[in-house]
């Protein structure tokens, strides 16, 4: 049984804060001290893994048997993420919590990854093809205003710009797999979305005045 | 074959919410572990970490679920803890 194993507060589900500090310690010791710390930051990345995969679950994510199989491999990435950038660590919260984030990010990023892949989602460049108002708001001014989006998304928006909204904002693609999708990172297409939906909140501006954006930031807000 | 997509008001509010000031994903996973356990702990979050969560549901996600492992862990509600997170990143608190 490992140290971690035995401490009573990891039976209850709780790396209290001596044990988080004690486990980075291990980790920078040295032969079977470091195995058996490995051993134990795999035991903790495999649970926030399947933590995270209970999560979908309780949305719907399909039960079969590759779940474990996301689980350890998950697992497997988020150790070596962890061990490789160790020496990173700041200390600005629990190592452990620190760590969790690794576990979680491999298993959501994954996870998102191998749904939309069996989906068959298209991101091919398509142009929205007409506004509509095809949501249960019938108010004037909000049709007026998805006009105006629409329209400023085919003026306004470089064709890689629209390419990615569409994806994102329209079709609601996660925004990794778009990234994979692109050859780029997800922390590429953010930037490239929040260009974007500063030019389109420009151009509503421009064309209908603040008074415009005001009104459907109020909207949003209720 | 599906039809193209066609704008609704949902979308055009995606498409053109303020992400002002802005704040890279990278920047949130850096962040994440920290603000997470301040959340806990009962302090508020920078405006820029809840702006990037609003028009980012990846991070999103993978911030709710750090939350609520670490209120699982913490032995406390995690229904509340989480319906807590939410109003303070996609509600008006």
């Amino acid at each position: 049984m490992s140290e971690l194993e035995a401490d009573p507060e990891v039976v209850r589900g709780n790396v209290g804060v001596a044990a988080s500090a004690d486990l980075f310690a291990r980790l920078h010791g040295s032969g079977s001290e470091r195995e058996d710390a490995i051993q134990d930051l795999h035991a903790l990345m495999l649970r926030a893994s399947r933590h995270q995969l209970g999560r979908l679950m309780a949305s719907g994510y399909r039960d079969d048997a590759r779940r474990e199989e996301i689980a350890y491999s998950a697992a497997d990435e988020a150790t070596m993420l962890v061990l490789d950038r160790l020496d990173t660590f700041e200390g600005r919260s629990r190592f452990t919590t620190w760590a969790y984030k690794f576990a979680i990010l491999q298993t959501a990023t994954e996870s998102r990854r191998l749904a939309w892949r069996e989906g068959q989602v298209s991101i091919e460049v398509h142009d929205v093809t007409e506004a509509v108002a095809g949501t249960p708001e019938r108010d004037l001014e909000e049709r007026h205003f998805v006009r105006v989006v629409f329209d400023a998304m085919n003026t306004e928006l470089t064709a890689h710009q629209r390419e990615v909204m569409v994806a994102v904002a329209v079709d609601g693609v996660p925004t990794d797999v778009v990234a994979e999708r692109l050859g780029t990172t997800r922390n590429a297409i953010y930037k490239v979305m929040h260009d974007a939906r500063r030019r389109l909140r420009r151009a509503v501006v421009d064309r209908e005045g603040a008074e415009m954006m005001e009104l459907i930031e109020a909207g949003r807000a209720t | 074959m599906s039809s193209p997509p066609r704008l609704s008001l949902t979308a055009a509010h995606e498409l053109t919410l303020d992400t002002d000031p802005y704040l890279s994903c990278d920047d949130c996973f850096d962040q994440v572990d920290q603000v997470c356990e301040n959340l806990l702990a009962g302090q508020t979050m920078p405006r820029a970490f809840v702006v990037h969560l609003r028009a980012c549901p990846a991070c999103l996600e993978e911030a709710e679920s750090l939350v609520a492992l670490l209120a699982d862990e913490d032995g406390r509600d995690v229904a509340a803890t989480v319906q807590h997170f939410e109003d303070l990143t996609l509600g008006t608190t």
